[in-house]
């Protein structure tokens, strides 16, 4: 599975990095930045608790 | 019966399994709904995910799924009209809040540009220094009223200082926030009373100049942004508009809550005192027991099925945010308050493209409080709430502080 981001949607809230820190990071400009893109497995179940709980809905796995 | 309703009806007995929303003659705005609508929430809850209220003529989602699916499809629930009342929705015209994409889009950057957590990474500093200053002298005080005290002052200095604002508009910006929540009612007294008072609002806004705006401020940057064409001409003003309507009286609701919600459950204020890490948890927590904002509109944009249920094409939609926050199906034990369910799915803020677009900033100016309040003390003895109904945001009118237990 594959995490896609809406980066103009994106807002920089954060909460998707404290849901799944091994997958994605804000950088220091507050950007978030996608340290891995496929997923599977445990890391699709973190991917979708990530997608979840973005505020904007700026994140979708597929 | 007119013939369109007769045609509905046999269209509805047609489509198999399809049926029309349960009915119920709850009144969303009467005064003892707004001032405890739990248990009516409750009742539509069960009735179904989307009850029809004739007495308010909208539609009411009242599950958390109904309620997420709803939020998050903008094409079938356009936000042209999120008043219940048309003279609102027509003021509202043009900006963010009450467009569609693509052309909110564009409104929606250009107002999250100097509000979205990337932007106000620079104010959390200042913003805790401010919160715990605040605290510590209230605590050192012993006794006060908490809503005009805390709930009241905090954001109203921080939004303040972030747009510039200074005189005349620093002295208005309570009474503006608040009626320009209660114009978004339906067309009742308390809208009625308040339209002149959100058309000060208004009209300053159309009239406010770069010079109005103390220097360096965000709104200051804003018309700068403005002159150098950054953003469309004219659509400052709506902007400063937007942050004062939107910002303040929810944030205030925000305060005052968890004031009293740590007051009620002094074992939760212990964990969160014990655990710092619990703060963003109890902040969630406290917007999905009381979201400030009870209810939000929507306008359907075709008919549109919800589990079995039809609702028909240009219907007015009534989002009823807490009835979702408290459904069973989705959080255990919802009628609780437990600040270590870290809520982070809750519909406080909405969702989707029309998310709250100053949670960024509500973020840090609620977690500031609480971590103040968390630090400095231990228990907090109230008297009685006093509550005023209202509109749209639900919050408290008055929490009389009788002492404080320092940490």
């Amino acid at each position: 599975m594959r995490i896609v981001l809406d980066r103009p949607r994106c807002e920089g809230h954060g909460l998707c990095e404290e849901a799944a820190p091994q997958l994605m990071h804000l950088d220091d400009e507050g950007e978030l930045v996608l340290d891995r893109e496929q997923v599977d497995g445990g890391d699709a179940a973190l991917a979708q608790a990530a997608a979840r709980v973005c505020p904007v809905a700026a994140l979708r796995v597929e | 019966m007119s013939i369109i309703h007769l045609m509905n009806a046999t269209r509805a007995t047609l489509t198999e399994g399809m049926s029309t929303p349960p009915t119920s003659d709850v009144d969303l705005f009467a005064d003892d709904v707004l001032l405890d609508p739990h248990p009516v929430h409750a009742e539509l809850r069960e009735l179904g995910p989307v009850v029809h209220l004739p007495k308010n003529d909208v539609y009411a989602l009242t599950r958390y799924d109904a309620i997420r699916a709803a939020l998050g499809d903008w094409e079938s629930f356009s936000s042209t009209s999120i008043a219940f009342n048309p003279a609102a929705n027509q003021a509202l015209t043009g900006t963010s809040l009450a467009s569609d994409p693509p052309v909110h889009t564009q409104l929606r950057a250009t107002l999250t540009e100097n509000l979205s957590p990337r932007a106000l990474r620079g104010l959390k500093g200042r913003i805790e220094a401010k919160a715990d200053s605040l605290v510590a002298e209230l605590v050192e005080q012993g006794s006060f009223e908490a809503v005009d005290a805390l709930a009241r002052a905090f954001p109203l200095e921080v939004v303040a200082d972030l747009i510039g604002f200074t005189g005349r508009v620093r002295e208005n910006m309570l009474r503006w926030g608040q009626a320009a929540m209660q114009v978004i009612g339906p067309m009742n007294q308390r809208t009625a009373e308040n339209f002149p008072i959100a058309g000060e609002l208004y009209a300053w806004c159309s009239e406010v100049g770069a010079d109005d705006l103390a220097e360096g401020s965000v709104g200051r940057a804003i018309f700068d942004a403005e002159a150098r064409g950054a953003i469309p001409a004219g659509t400052a003003g709506h902007i400063i508009h937007q942050y004062l309507g939107a910002g303040v009286d929810t944030t205030v609701a925000a305060i005052g809550n968890l004031v009293a919600l740590f007051a009620a459950h002094p074992d939760q204020l212990d964990q969160v005192r014990a655990e710092s890490a619990l703060i963003p948890a109890a902040f969630n927590e406290s917007l999905r027991y009381w979201p400030p904002v009870n209810v939000w509109g929507r306008i359907t944009t075709r008919d549109v099925e919800i589990e079995g249920a039809v609702v028909p094409q240009g219907a007015q939609i009534a989002v009823l945010l807490g009835a979702g926050n408290r459904d069973p199906r989705h959080y255990d034990n919802p009628d609780a308050f437990l600040v270590g369910r870290n809520p982070v799915d809750h519909l406080s803020f909405g969702y989707g493209p029309h998310g709250c677009a100053g949670q960024g900033l509500a973020r840090l100016e609620a977690h500031a409080v609480i971590e103040a309040l968390a630090r400095r003390v231990r228990r907090l003895v109230v008297g009685p709430e006093v509550r005023v109904p209202s509109n749209i945001t639900r919050s408290i009118e008055e929490l009389p502080v009788l002492e404080v237990v320092p940490a």
